[in-house]
């Protein structure tokens, strides 16, 4: 049952090195799908967006592909002239996983033993501003979205955080998988204890 | 505060803290003046400064504080607060530049944080009694032990090497394990906030490995599984305490970098052995990795295996900030150096799925003390199995065992005695040993 009870593949650092170019080089450089497509695109994102809030996380799982790249860098506060760019796939981040990373943390909360999740944490995941482009791979598709997540836990415990992503898509077989993800929070002190969540 | 006196706060004999010391904003304004504004504070690691003209900023207490490396290669740390109008004059964590010039008049200050020139400079050259040379930002002391760079706003504190004493020793398990020193991993520091009290993170990593048993069975189950395969008892292990710093360790190696999940790490590791076991010796070299936690006091922490070294920097009494990087020896493959930063991030960042669960308990052991009849309630630091029996032959206070609150006791004694000092000189500090050196 659990996700996390057979391994899966990983990424060596040169693979995942080249996905985070990839996703760093995504601006919308390609055409836009049509809105048929778009449609299936937005249908796909507001699924994931309820499953994640459902706790539904082996479903969540199921959409991530065996090649996933999954990153939030870091964001310093640098002078316009700094000449060494915003975000580099070197540096530290709050979120640089393949698919076998998802799974050991699908695993603490599988558990059943982490205390700071039981009672659960409420989540609302609002994802808007989905735009979709072709790649120059056939049947992977640059989304770019925003998001506001909303978490609440006991009683006053509260964490709105809101940003960026940018994603791949590979069509597959009535749907869609995640290869690649950018999550970018406008934030460089984390005004949250903690990431105990997934976008 | 009229009448107070931390000491009555604090029973460091048997074992109990009065919860107030977590919540009054007036013990909260002492720390600042009587432990922040007097102590060495961690404020960069050498590697983040290497070249002539870059800088990071970081606070030492709530003191904002620019850190930058001068023309003659020196390390300089002064206060990020223009004298002229008070404004801060860098806003940026890190860079490059010859100067730094503060937004609101253009006052101007070089790498070694003098006054250097500003608009109009003539109509200050004509006030009589105006000097240059008195309106520089305010420079700290500053000193380095093996690649951390420490300053103090206090001309009266001892020598660095005074205050860490014996816990140098130690600290070579971690700083000097190679050739060629350390450095921290790019990206500057990942940063986090938590409605917590500063003491409880730094009295966590200074010797409480007793949480690890029940806080992080959830964390630590994907990787080591639902019985864990990492021990810790009380054989072959020890808790270390100087001046208040301190060091709670086993001798397993590696046994805190195994709950990275990353076997390629391990395997690495495991080929070190013998090396580092050349160099520092044996009980050092099994320190490397181990089953441990470290703070040097106040607020500076740190995690053998992970190699996560974190500050946690005051924001009131009831906020802290979490400033966390990843050292590693700077001659390890780019590939292992790799597999640390992300194995770090895993367990020990705002994302780490173990941090993660620290953070809650943090927050609501300060939260609670709103309740009058809660805070007047002493909490429990009495843990000290077969009354503590003190070790013979090692530098510093050592005790037998790793679950104990000796180090958390000894915290705040350290924290007692210097609220209450007038000045350095009621401050007793540890007689070092011997320091012996880390490589032959």
């Amino acid at each position: 049952m659990s996700a996390a009870a057979q391994p899966e593949p990983g990424l060596s650092m040169e693979e995942a090195r080249h996905a985070a170019l990839r996703l760093m080089d995504l601006h919308g450089q390609g055409p836009e799908v049509d809105d048929l497509l778009l449609r299936r695109i937005e249908r796909f994102c507001n699924r994931e967006a309820r499953l994640l809030d459902e706790e539904r996380y082996d479903e969540w799982y199921g959409l991530l592909a065996d090649d996933l790249f999954y990153w939030m860098p870091l964001r310093e506060n640098r002078y316009r002239r700094d000449r060494r760019g915003d975000i580099s796939p070197d540096n530290m981040a709050f979120f640089d996983e393949s698919k076998a990373d998802i799974a050991l943390r699908l695993g603490r909360i599988n558990s059943n033993l982490a205390w700071t999740e039981d009672p659960p944490t409420r989540h609302v995941y609002i994802v808007s501003n989905i735009e979709a482009f072709e790649t120059a791979v056939d049947g992977e598709y640059e989304v770019h979205s925003t998001f506001i997540q909303y978490r609440n836990r006991v009683e006053h415990d509260e964490v709105t955080l809101c940003g960026r992503r940018r994603d791949i898509l590979r069509a597959v077989d009535g749907g869609f998988q995640i290869v690649g993800r950018m999550i970018l929070l406008p934030q460089s002190v984390l005004l949250a204890k903690n990431l105990s969540v997934f976008f | 505060m009229s009448g107070f006196r931390a000491s009555d706060h604090v029973d460091w004999e048997f074992g109990t803290v009065d919860r107030r010391i977590f919540w009054e904003p007036e013990i909260y304004q002492l720390e600042l003046e009587r432990i922040f504004a007097r102590t060495w504070l961690f404020v960069a690691h050498e590697s983040q400064v290497e070249e002539v003209g870059s800088f990071v900023t970081t606070y030492m207490g709530e003191d904002s504080v620019i850190v930058a490396r001068a023309a003659d290669g020196a390390i300089n740390v002064f206060l990020n607060s223009c004298p002229h109008r008070g404004n801060r004059v860098c806003f940026a964590s890190s860079g490059q530049g010859r100067q730094f010039t503060c937004n609101y008049h253009g006052w101007a200050f070089g790498l070694d944080g003098n006054l250097k020139k500003m608009p109009k400079m003539g109509l200050y050259k004509s006030t009589p009694g105006f000097r240059m040379e008195d309106w520089g930002l305010r420079k700290a002391r500053v000193a380095s032990y093996k690649g951390l760079v420490f300053a103090t706003f206090s001309e009266e504190a001892p020598s660095l090497d005074q205050w860490l004493g014996d816990f140098r020793w130690y600290l070579d398990a971690v700083l000097d394990p190679e050739d060629g020193g350390t450095e921290f991993l790019p990206g500057g520091a990942t940063r986090s906030v938590m409605n917590c009290n500063w003491k409880f993170p730094a009295d966590n990593f200074v010797g409480d490995i007793y949480h690890a048993l029940w806080t992080h069975l959830g964390g630590a189950e994907p990787t080591l599984g639902r019985h864990g395969g990492v021990i810790v008892d009380n054989k072959g292990s020890y808790q270390v305490s100087v001046n208040g710093h301190g060091w709670e360790f086993n001798d397993s190696f590696y046994g805190n970098a195994a709950t990275m999940g990353d076997r390629e790490l391990l395997r690495y590791m495991k080929s070190r052995q013998d090396a580092i076991t050349a160099r520092l010796g044996k009980f050092r070299a099994d320190m490397w990795g181990s089953v441990a936690s470290a703070t040097i006091f106040p607020n500076f922490s740190f995690l053998p295996g992970y190699f996560t070294f974190r500050t946690f920097q005051p924001k009131g009494p009831l906020k802290t900030e979490i400033h966390a990087w990843t050292l590693v020896p700077k001659d390890m493959p780019d590939d292992i150096k790799d597999r640390f930063r992300r194995g770090s991030m895993r367990t020990f960042s705002p994302s780490g799925i173990l941090e993660m669960d620290d953070g809650e308990n943090w927050e609501f052991s300060t939260q609670a003390n709103a309740g009058f009849v809660t805070r007047n309630q002493r909490l429990c630091y009495a843990m000290a199995p077969g009354g503590e029996l003190e070790t013979e032959g090692l530098p510093g206070h050592v005790t037998a065992g790793q679950l104990s609150d000796a180090n958390q006791r000894q915290f705040y004694r350290q924290w007692a005695v210097m609220m209450d000092a007038e000045t350095w000189s009621d401050v007793p500090l540890d007689t070092p040993a011997v320091v012996q050196e880390a490589a032959e």
